[in-house]
């Protein structure tokens, strides 16, 4: 199961870069508390004001461009940064195992004819 | 056997398969007669297309005396539609939260630094 979400952004993509991959920045927007080394094998606990708190470690880095990070649920996180004429593109795909790929498409099907 | 996937994508290739789907999703459950009441077609070809949906893992159904009830297969699926439309929104934040990080403000000159 999957959920993939992009967005374009008039910022460069070493700022982009920047902002997935810095403790302080990634607490701008990602969660309430970050720690994070942004290097293969290296930990992130990420903490939010409502309690929540996911743990992961850092499964691969293309320095500039793509950082993977594997939560210990299991679950997903790849983010990926593309230059554009504009600035920049981050495409997002988090993903879980917790269901097979039948239910999978019947939620997709659920979703699509609501 | 068929594929698991190919079944339920044949399964809702169908428009009265379909139809069938979202009255179970609003109403709950139903019968054969309920259903062929708000379509075009007769009981029997109701009963097939419950049948087709039956095999794919979508409905399922329950006897109670001698009526027969029909519902969407419940607690996996509901799951995993709450786990795309929660994580899906989670990130729609983030994202515009990101933005507003990341992209200079109206005050601010695009080239900073």
């Amino acid at each position: 199961m999957e959920v993939v979400r992009e967005i374009e952004l008039k910022a460069d993509p070493e700022e982009v870069w920047e902002a997935l991959t810095d403790e302080s920045q990634l607490e701008e927007w990602f969660a309430n508390d970050v720690e994070l080394d942004p290097t293969p094998g290296g930990r992130g606990v990420f903490r939010w004001d409502n309690g929540e708190t996911r743990e992961a470690t850092v499964e691969s880095v293309d320095e500039g461009e793509r950082i993977v990070l594997r939560f210990d649920d299991d679950g997903v996180v790849d983010l990926r940064v593309v230059a554009t004429d504009g600035g920049s593109l981050v495409e997002v795909r988090e993903s879980t195992p917790s269901w097979s790929t039948a239910i999978e498409f019947r939620a997709l099907a659920a979703c699509a004819i609501r | 056997m068929r594929d698991p996937v190919d079944a339920v994508f044949s399964a809702l290739a169908d428009p009265s398969r379909r139809f069938v789907v979202e009255t179970l999703a609003t109403r709950g459950s139903a019968t054969p007669t309920e259903l062929a009441a708000g379509l075009p077609v007769t009981r029997q070809a109701v009963a097939k297309h419950l049948a087709a949906l039956r095999s794919a893992g979508l409905v399922e159904a329950s006897r109670t005396g001698r009526e027969t009830r029909y519902a969407l297969t419940p607690a996996p699926l509901a799951s995993a539609v709450d786990w795309i439309e929660e994580v899906g929104a989670a990130w729609d934040e983030r994202l515009d939260a990101l933005r507003r990080l990341v992209e200079p403000g109206d005050k601010t000159p695009r080239s900073r630094k």
